[in-house]
């Protein structure tokens, strides 16, 4: 009887020689998220401003809520059956891709466009399972200049080319750039040795740099975050679910130019925290051999800290000290034996407003060696 | 996973993405603050708009006026114009120097106005009359912040009353914020800034003004703003308020903008412009961004110094801009500008960040979030900034700590970029 309850709690992920138990390692992801949001809510709220405590409390308790929210999901999912052995054709990031996000409430008078994003995502599988190399990046932007309008009680008449009668007093384009690297290697068992009740897990690095060009009627204004030492672990708590952090400093340049002259760069300040925190779960959908296609879902859940394209959580008061949140659904369906599959998905990222995020992306094969 | 079980997540997801295309379309557009949320900065912006005119119940229309004449636009947020059931009309000035209000009497019927100004240098010089034909009034007797006149006004007749600041060649200015659930330890930073006051005024470098930056209440209560501006009132030096994000806290009721007037507004004193931005709920409104250049337009003045709530340059504190574009796009206009000096609270503390980049250039930023309000661990650095101001000179800045009562001596120690002020 010991043995059969330690059986039904041990699960394997295909391909990998590690087995996981995924319920206490979700019960130790729950805990240790939990852990992490009290200890960084209570360093922010005790140890308070005088000491700079704001950002690492900050990331703590949003990154420790971003485990826990996972975790519970996880472990509702695996109650539904969801710990089973997982598919070899697991949802990545596309290949290439489209994103689509939404813009902002409408006002009379102002426009504000949605955003396009041409997204890239290539692997490169070193041999023998080696570990892996993907480099990332996207260029896109507004669709279209975003313009607000002075609401000032000054002029009733209406104006020529405008609704209503505030004049527009923004006009803005924003041309977004980003490109890095990230690199992963299996964390080398039995280097540190591992408990029976624990995933397998990853060591990432994952050099960034993101750039954001917003261009007025008469001056150019450039924000570029680097973020070179961002490092990571993922966790693989069952067959089909994920935890996956990201840590960095950040280092933020600001440069501008008017009347045409070229852009006024410098050194960098040195910025607050960066921090990523993620929770994948796979639902594979239709995974039959003899089926016309292969159909895997994945849900995701995360937690970003970082305000760089705005929309962080405020709560109550308290603005300014966490990032956004997202919650989304991806599929991937590839026709039988089809080398290449289609990538959908839709989701929102939910801070001071919410933005619906559509993408749609192609999968090519990896490069190099096998996976492991 | 089961048929139907795969129909159901299908469906479960077609539901989503149909309800964040929902919220993609969006519904029909409105002009800004239809229903009114004063924790949105663009609601402020009209509410501090229109307490800046009044449509007087005895007949009279008064609006604060820009009184360098530059401004294109029939009245300013420079102010606040109240006209309570009883009594004289009051209009609390919210610059520092120079101010001008214009009043158009009714058609008609000539009138005798009551007015009461509110936050006035005493030494202020007051003229009133038909726009560049002013007549000085007799100079204050009392050296309060607060003035009495009678106006008698035409049927019809346009008239300006207008304040006008003497300079010295040399002066101060005063800065603080976050006072919040502290309001008695902001008393004795007030009794404090009076002995500097008078001594600075007998040295020939007088302080002017005092500007407060943010995070005056805890929780934006009524009592909370009556006990704000009865201390303020009694301040020995006019004093220029902009809002912290405890000072924003009622959706409802425009307080902050009720009792003090604008958030977001520029003024010149003696030289120095002075650029005051409302980052209460951690981003100013759009429409102030888009009015950034025009913000910080020096226009001839040998300083330009911007205060906020939010530093503009949070360092490695997460206690950031809820859009930190804009504190970027700030920095940057700033930068352009060439501006001498940024001041912000936010941060419970006294910081100094001598050389925060924006391009080639280096901006000064310097936090005094030390009005009173809770620093957690460590000791307690409570006081004021004062910035010297002298036409061919870089900005001076000195801190004067004042401590809780119980220290024999000061218990904290100058910053290395930041000395003490000397007594």
């Amino acid at each position: 009887m010991p043995n059969q309850f330690a059986e039904a709690w041990r699960h394997c992920v295909p391909g990998m020689e590690i087995c996981t138990r995924p319920r206490p390692a979700r019960w130790l992801l729950g805990a240790l998220g939990l852990t992490f949001a009290g200890a960084g809510t209570a360093y922010l709220l005790l140890v308070g401003d005088r000491l700079r405590a704001g950002d690492p409390g900050g990331m703590f308790g949003g990154g420790g809520m971003a485990a826990l929210g996972g975790a519970l999901l996880g472990g509702m999912v695996g109650l539904l059956g969801g710990d089973r052995r997982g598919d070899r054709d697991r949802l990545r990031p596309s290949t290439f891709a489209l994103d689509y996000g939404t813009g902002g409430s409408p006002r009379l008078g102002e426009r504000h466009p949605g955003e396009l994003a041409f997204r890239f995502a290539p692997n490169y599988f070193f041999p023998d399972g080696g570990g892996r190399l993907r480099l990332f990046g996207h260029v896109g932007g507004l669709l279209g200049r975003e313009t607000d309008v002075d609401p000032r009680p000054q002029n009733s008449e209406p104006l020529p080319g405008q609704e209503g009668t505030h004049p527009v007093v923004l006009s803005e384009n924003q041309l977004s750039i980003g490109a890095g690297a990230d690199l992963a290697v299996a964390l080398p068992y039995p280097i540190l040795r591992r408990s029976a009740h624990l995933g397998a897990a990853e060591l990432r690095w994952r050099p960034e740099v993101q750039v954001r060009r917003q261009t007025y009627d008469d001056r150019v204004i450039e924000r570029t975050m680097l973020l070179p030492l961002t490092v990571g672990v993922r966790w693989y708590l069952s067959p089909r679910q994920r935890f996956t952090a990201y840590v960095g400093p950040r280092l933020d340049f600001t440069s501008q130019a008017t009347g045409g002259e070229p852009l006024d760069r410098g050194a960098p300040n040195i910025g607050s925290l960066y921090g990523e925190f993620w929770y994948d779960i796979d639902v594979p959908m239709l995974v039959k051999p003899n089926a016309a296609a292969r159909i895997n879902g994945m849900l995701t859940l995360g937690y970003v800290h970082s305000r760089f394209d705005g929309n962080g959580i405020n709560i109550a008061r308290a603005y300014g000290f966490l990032g956004p949140a997202y919650g989304g659904w991806h599929m991937r369906i590839r026709p039988r034996e089809s080398p290449v599959a289609v990538q959908l998905g839709f989701g929102a990222w939910v801070g001071s407003g919410v933005t619906a995020v559509f993408s749609a992306g192609a999968v090519l094969p990896d490069l190099g060696g096998r996976r492991r | 996973m089961s048929g139907e079980t795969q129909r159901g997540a299908l469906l479960l997801g077609l539901g989503v993405a149909l309800g964040l295309s929902a919220l993609a379309v969006g519904s029909c557009a409105q002009p800004e603050c239809v229903v009114p949320d004063y924790t949105d900065p663009e609601c402020r912006v009209i509410a501090e708009n229109e307490v800046g005119r009044l449509d007087a119940a005895v007949g009279a229309e008064l609006r604060f006026l820009d009184p360098s004449g530059r401004s294109g636009l029939d009245w300013e947020a420079l102010g606040l114009l109240k006209e309570p059931p009883s009594g004289a009309l009051e209009a609390r000035v919210a610059t520092l120097g120079d101010f001008a209000i214009g009043i158009r009497g009714a058609p008609g019927e000539a009138l005798t106005l009551d007015v009461e100004l509110h936050n006035v240098d005493p030494n202020t010089v007051i003229s009133l009359g038909p726009a560049g034909a002013g007549v000085d009034l007799p100079a204050a007797t009392e050296s309060v912040l607060r003035r009495r006149l009678g106006v008698e006004v035409g049927a019809g007749e346009e008239l300006e009353l207008r304040g006008r600041l003497p300079c010295p060649e040399r002066f101060q200015l005063a800065f603080v914020g976050d006072i919040q659930t502290n309001p008695l330890h902001f008393e004795r930073i007030m009794e404090r800034l009076r002995e500097d006051v008078a001594a600075s005024q007998e040295e020939g470098d007088p302080i002017l003004g005092l500007v407060l930056v943010g995070d005056l209440t805890e929780a934006s209560s009524d009592d909370e703003f009556t006990a704000m501006l009865r201390i303020v009132a009694g301040a020995p030096v006019p004093v220029a308020v902009t809002p912290g994000n405890h000072d924003i806290v009622r959706s409802k009721v425009p307080i902050y903008n009720s009792s003090f007037g604008p958030g977001s507004y520029a003024f010149e004193v003696c030289g120095a412009r002075v650029a005051l931005l409302d980052s209460g709920t951690a981003r100013i409104a759009r429409s102030i961004e888009g009015r950034l250049p025009e913000l910080f337009d020096r226009d001839g003045a040998d300083f330009l110094i911007a205060a906020t709530h939010y530093p503009l340059y949070a360092g490695l504190s997460g206690d950031g801009w809820s859009r930190e574009d804009q504190p970027q796009v700030i920095l940057a206009e700033l930068a352009i500008a060439e501006a001498d000096l940024i001041v912000a609270g936010h941060m419970h503390a006294l910081r100094d960040d001598p050389e925060v980049h924006v391009g080639s250039q280096e901006l000064r930023q310097i936090v005094v979030g030390t009005g009173g309000a809770d620093q957690g661990l460590g000791v307690a650095r409570f006081g004021y900034l004062r910035v010297g101001l002298e036409v061919g000179s870089k900005p001076r800045a000195c801190f004067v700590e004042v401590p809780p009562l119980g220290w024999a001596g000061l218990p904290n120690h100058a910053l290395p970029t930041l000395p003490y002020c000397e007594d």
